[in-house]
């Protein structure tokens, strides 16, 4: 960059009065403050959640890809998952698609839900739950709090966010002057605004796009419920039913025979010319009042499936297909496609996971320019300052710490070990902020995320290598070292700097 | 000459995108990855600097500073809250209840104004000294957009 002075042009952003930019940025600054960690703990779930059916195919890696399934695979595979669960209300069925390439079955009856996996023949195969994986999922969509408190929570920090978004670029006056400045080590306040500033800036569509999508999924069921007061008089079920398939009628009696999913699916197929199978699902299997609803894709549309609905003998009830849906419909199918990158293949994805990952750094630096204010103006917040580098890096530590927990041979892998170990770990380095410098700590965190990584890669070696058919597995356990070393390198190079400087 | 062709740019990696990725998920695509391009060029053209213990001076504008009142901090979190939700949910039932649409689309695009509304009000009431003014707007906004939603029935 040449340091010579340049032409002043002619400004392209309206010049906006200094007083009003003052009073948004008091708005921007108390919001961000108040849901900082919250926001924090969302953005980087939700960085890793990106890569959920990655790290699925990782934590069962002796479960073979394949590419595609028989229909006849698929109902030997249904029947085999339902014989296993009591009082089974849905079976979910993820057929094989390029980011998943396997034969998924979720059963909803007694007690939690049941995750099976089943081979190219419908066999289902002796594999363990993906625990870590389904933790962290259900971290991002509600915090595992209790799901409407959860989901409310979760709906509400994204409206934070988009709000924070709004006021962030009123309050940004050299919008485009600054769009391509990016000036590091020198003062703090300086560099982490710069920061703050380019990533929030170039980034934007990603961050109005996953916070819009993710308030609007977080508060669904408190939408709905206005919306159905007012255009349905409260019913709740005629405004699902405008969005999904119709119910067979209820009959409870137990069914003379199970669900036809061969016939349902080679009908579906055989009505949408060109798709690709992706989904089966079904409702009250046992009963007479069975129903069976088969999704077909088509790769190229982002709300891609066409629906249909069927009752337990293969009879359809509706086909709903995508060229007809309406705005409203269109809409609706895109939402989760959207707010998880599911729709252009790794590339997207990985560009999700960096720009999740960005949005995580706008939100911790947003808080280091208020600290480096405060101590700039002779009134620094050291307690804060420690408390805030604990909240951003105890987050790689705790998610790692229970990854290597879940994979211990002699823990048994539950939700509970799961959720107790990274609670655990956010708790003790909220702790550790009573006696340990801010400085030593983000060092002492760095280390130790990276080492843990470190341990995970090398555990999962060593229990999985010998078996693993499924190589995302080794792509998985090489990033996990990989951002692992570059974890304890930075600490490595900063210690370098400052003995240099 | 520099802002058009990096426009310029933008539009042609959308149309590509649209053209040969689909119409709309080519778009998509096109715009996560100008995203990820673009922070990539910032990096590349970081400036390193000497590191200081003091802060330099420093343009850019400083919040201000606002009469700390408990009752306004209050009213102001809950016009941030309950109340901007109120708000944009009227409008949004108003949206679903009059707009001459399908029951999914008008459904579908009341429900997607609530979070944007609110968010919306959020930023608003949060960065307006004049709170009563913000109270007002946002009160007679969940009056009128729900009266207006029970005049058509529920």
């Amino acid at each position: 960059m040449s340091d010579a002075p340049r032409k002043a042009g002619k400004p392209i952003w309206p010049k906006i009065p200094a007083a009003f930019v003052r009073a948004v940025l008091a708005g921007h600054s108390s919001l961000g403050l108040a849901f900082a960690a919250l926001i924090y703990l969302v953005c980087f779930s939700g960085s890793v959640a990106v890569f959920a059916r990655e790290f699925q195919r990782w934590e069962t890696p002796r479960a073979a890809p394949m590419r595609n399934v028989s229909p006849e695979a698929v109902q030997t595979a249904a029947y085999a998952a339902i014989a296993k669960v009591h009082e089974v209300e849905h079976v979910y069925i993820n057929l094989p698609r390029r980011d998943l390439p396997r034969l998924v079955l979720t059963v909803d009856g007694e007690g939690p839900n049941r995750t099976f996996f089943a081979d190219a023949d419908g066999r289902l195969i002796d594999t363990p739950d993906p625990v870590w994986t389904n933790f962290m999922m259900k971290l991002h969509a509600d915090l595992h709090l209790p799901r409407t408190i959860g989901d409310f929570l979760v709906g509400m920090v994204g409206v934070a966010l988009l709000s924070s978004l709004i006021s962030g670029v009123l309050a940004h006056p050299r919008i485009f002057k600054d769009a391509f400045h990016l000036r590091w080590g020198g003062s703090k306040r300086l560099q982490e605004a710069d920061l703050h500033n380019r990533l929030g800036v170039w980034a934007m569509p990603f961050h109005v796009l996953v916070s819009t999508t993710g308030a609007l999924l977080g508060l669904t069921t408190i939408i709905v419920g206005a919306l159905a007061l007012a255009v349905f008089q409260g019913d709740m079920d005629k405004a699902y039913a405008l969005f999904l398939p119709p119910h067979p009628k209820d009959d409870p009696r137990p069914a003379i025979t199970q669900p036809l999913i061969v016939k349902a699916m080679e009908e579906s197929i055989k009505r949408a010319p060109g798709g690709r199978l992706a989904y089966v699902g079904l409702e009250h299997p046992l009963e007479r009042g069975a129903g069976i609803t088969v999704l077909v894709n088509h790769p190229k549309l982002m709300a891609d499936s066409d629906s249909f609905a069927f009752d337990g003998q293969a009879r359809l009830l509706e086909a709903e297909h995508l060229s007809k849906a309406n705005l409203g419909e269109k809409i609706l199918g895109s939402v989760s496609v959207l707010h998880f990158g599911w729709f252009g293949g790794g590339a997207v994805k990985i560009a999700y996971g960096l720009l999740g990952l960005a949005l995580c750094a706008v939100t911790s630096s947003g808080v280091a320019i208020w600290l480096a204010r405060r101590r700039d103006k002779g009134r620094p917040a050291p307690r804060w300052e420690r408390l805030w580098i604990a909240a951003v890096w105890s987050q790689p530590l705790a998610f790692a710490g229970s990854g290597l927990v879940v994979l211990l041979p002699m823990v048994p892998a539950s939700p509970a070990v799961a959720i107790g170990s990274w609670l655990g770990l956010t708790i003790v380095v909220g702790l550790m902020t009573a006696w340990i410098s801010a400085d030593a700590l983000s060092r002492g965190l760095r280390l130790g995320s990276g080492a843990l990584m470190l341990a995970v890669a090398a555990l999962w070696i060593a229990r999985h290598a010998a078996a693993a058919v499924d190589p995302m597995g080794w792509i998985m356990t090489a990033a996990i070292a990989a951002l692992g070393a570059a974890l304890i390198l930075t600490v490595g190079l900063k210690k370098t700097k400052a003995a240099a400087a | 000459m520099w802002i058009i062709a990096g426009w310029a740019a933008v539009a042609a990696t959308s149309i590509v995108g649209a053209v040969v990725l689909g119409p709309v998920r080519g778009v998509f695509i096109a715009w996560t990855l100008i995203s990820v391009s673009a922070l990539a060029l910032v990096a590349r053209n970081v400036q390193i600097r000497a590191s200081r213990q003091r802060g330099e001076r420093s343009l850019a504008p400083e919040p201000s500073d606002r009469t700390s009142r408990a009752w306004r901090g209050w009213l102001r979190a809950l016009l941030a809250g309950p109340i901007g939700l109120a708000a944009a949910m009227g409008v949004a039932v108003c949206f679903a209840v009059w707009a001459p649409l399908e029951d999914q689309t008008r459904i579908v695009l009341g429900g997607v104004t609530v979070p944007i509304l609110w968010g919306g009000a959020m930023a608003w009431t949060l960065a307006d000294d004049r709170i009563l003014r913000a109270t007002a707007v946002l009160v007679g906004t969940a009056v009128v957009t729900f009266a207006a939603a029970v005049l058509k029935g529920f």
